[in-house]
């Protein structure tokens, strides 16, 4: 039960069959079906409350579900640690409010997960912190403290952090959502590179330029379901349900 | 294109600052105001050349006894003569070195918290802050290497009262840490037995339980053993001074963004890793204010102790007043100076947490 790999589902990094979540006896998620391929980039959007951001907090057991099944890499989420640790290894997650670790310099928020998890010397942690840093173009900030860093370099280091665990999903949860507005570009840019380059991501964002340039899919969501999803063309151009369309009349309205 | 050009920025304007504007605002800003600051500038020229001529310039320093104290200011000799009971209590004179010798291992200790080099630091502190108990108890007591044992019933003064605080702070430190983490527990019975153990020793007074310590305790013990008066104090400082701190700590685990916890996981941190590495660093720079008025709290504590009949300061200094070579009524000199003493050691106390917290502030921009 706990590694379940079949060839059909080999294509598929993430299966969410039949997902249901209560708090307490609020239904936030309900019956949501969702496959991943590799190299898939999926926009999750929807109005505050839709449980977007749940569904993909589920997807690395930041929030437990009561029903239905979760398949990440072949692996079934259940209540097993070792299973647990073994997805959250495979998942990088970046969050809104960034979470970086204030106590920790730059370096050392980036070090932590190869040193303390993938067991690796501290040379070698470093040097691919480095890189990655280097890749999201703030190399020369690796001594600061977060606190010393702009909204938008904070949430460039966030991501830089989740690269150096070598991940095969990067989960965003509104990665732009608390920033100023020059800084959305910068941390988008990023974003749309690691796109480029076939990383398999869901975000949960409202950048809806964002989500036509580089997604493959779009899902909307209401009321803890998946209301329609499609390409990013047809979605936008031609909802097919009546929420989808009130929705994007809202945000894209002005 | 026009060029955009930041204005450059000028001095506020002089009426603002320096020391004139201060006054103007602090203590003559309405009629109120400049009123009360009269009334205690009079206060402080009526009040305060008496009490420097009486500890001061009409004050006894020299001499050896009482007889010495012929001036009508403070008699200082009295505090001169028994000072070396107010430091060592009995603890005989040829063995002071050791009681010397563990204050600067103390002093070493916290100064090498604070200067050695930042990546290992952390490591040789925390061996250093653990070693520091074991090699105390075993210097003080004796009994190996040809140190002659000396029996705990000779300690005593003010060295007992630094040396009880800090050997149960070292101890009680991590445990405590472990009760809040208990008291956050997703498992009912760890979290219930924390619960007791923290609320129990948070709620009844530390004086009963110095008093259980030392005539309740020893009922539990096996027939026959007896444990030391101080081990016995020791453990009900411990015990006390973790109901506290746990609840500093709960305080401080609280304050922690859930975030953290959720970034941490993310990373793939193990539980321990977690929280060892990413939630107690936190929670400790947020409960240093605490931490602090704890510790502070737990070595004043200590005084009590002489109601069981330990003789820490207080205790020796009640029994240097009815010495019968001393009746002149030296109460206020003594007692000055133990205030002295305990505040000289909390200031300082209070000075060292001001710098951990502005080394933990990692939030100024440079």
């Amino acid at each position: 039960m706990s590694a379940v790999k079949s060839s059909a589902e080999s294509q598929d990094v993430i299966v969410i069959e039949k997902l249901n979540k209560w708090y307490g006896n609020f239904h936030v998620l309900k019956d949501i079906d969702l496959r991943v391929k590799k190299g898939e980039r999926i926009v999750i959007c929807g109005p505050s409350g839709s449980g977007k951001s749940t569904t993909i907090r589920c997807i690395n057991r930041l929030e437990e579900f009561q029903e239905g099944s979760l398949i990440v890499d072949g692996v079934e989420m259940i209540d097993d640690v070792k299973n647990i640790e073994m997805i959250r290894r495979d998942v990088g997650m970046v969050f809104q409010h960034f979470n970086l670790f204030p106590h920790l310099t730059i370096l050392e928020n980036l070090t932590l997960g190869p040193i303390w998890v993938q067991k690796k010397p501290k040379a070698e942690a470093e040097a691919i912190a480095m890189k990655y840093l280097e890749r999201v173009k703030i190399p020369d900030q690796a001594d600061k403290y977060p606190g010393q860093l702009s909204g938008g370099q904070q949430q460039r280091v966030a991501i830089a952090r989740s690269l150096c665990m070598n991940p095969n999903i990067m989960l965003f949860d509104e990665p732009t959502s608390a920033l100023d507005p020059e800084m959305i570009k910068e941390v988008l840019d990023v974003m749309v590179e690691l796109a480029e380059e076939g990383m398999t991501m869901i975000c949960v964002t409202h950048e809806m330029g964002f989500a036509k340039k580089v997604a493959d899919r779009v899902i909307f969501m209401d009321a803890g379901q998946i209301v329609e999803e499609n390409n990013p063309e047809d979605f936008f151009n031609n909802p097919q349900n009546e929420r989808t369309q009130l929705f994007l009349s809202q945000i894209l309205g002005h | 294109m026009k060029e955009f050009q930041p204005l450059p920025a000028r001095p506020a304007p002089v009426k603002t600052v320096g020391a004139v504007a201060w006054m103007r605002e602090n203590l003559f800003s309405s009629i109120p105001n400049t009123l009360t600051s009269l009334a205690l500038l009079a206060a402080l020229i009526y009040f305060i050349p008496p009490i420097i001529d009486w500890a001061f310039i009409s004050a006894n320093w020299t001499g050896t006894t009482e007889d010495a104290c012929v001036k009508e200011g403070a008699c200082w000799v009295f505090v001169n003569a028994w000072s070396y009971q107010f430091f060592y209590g009995t603890y005989p004179a040829e063995e002071i070195w050791r009681i010397n010798a563990m204050i600067v291992l103390l002093l070493i200790v916290i100064a090498a918290s604070f200067t050695l080099p930042k990546h290992y630091r952390l490591k040789v502190s925390i061996a250093g802050w653990l070693a520091l108990p074991v090699i105390g108890v075993a210097v003080l007591y004796g009994g190996f290497a040809g140190l002659d044992v000396v029996s705990t019933d000779l300690w005593g003064g003010f060295t007992l009262n630094v040396f009880m605080a800090a050997a149960s702070i070292i101890v009680a430190f991590p445990f405590s840490f472990l009760w809040a983490l208990g008291r956050r527990s997703q498992m009912p019975f760890i979290r219930s037995i924390s619960v007791i153990f923290i609320e129990f020793f948070r709620g009844v007074p530390v004086l009963s339980l110095f008093f259980m310590g030392s005539v309740m305790l020893p009922l539990f013990f096996a027939e026959g053993t007896n444990v030391d008066k101080l081990v016995r104090v020791w453990l009900v400082l411990i015990f006390f001074m973790s109901g506290y701190m746990a609840e500093v700590f709960r305080g401080g685990f609280a304050a922690v963004p859930s975030g953290q916890y959720e970034a941490a996981d993310s990373v793939g941190l193990s539980y321990w890793q977690k929280i060892l590495l990413i939630i107690l660093p936190q929670v400790i720079k947020i409960s240093m204010p605490n931490i602090l008025a704890t510790f502070v709290m737990l070595f004043k504590n200590t005084t009590f102790l002489l109601i069981i009949g330990i003789p820490e300061v207080v205790q020796t200094l009640q029994s240097a007043l009815s010495n019968s070579y001393w009746l002149g009524g030296h109460a206020l000199e003594g007692y000055l100076f133990v205030f002295f003493v305990f505040w000289v050691s909390c200031f300082s106390m209070s000075l060292l947490a001001s710098r951990i917290e502005r080394q933990m502030n990692t939030e100024k921009r440079d």
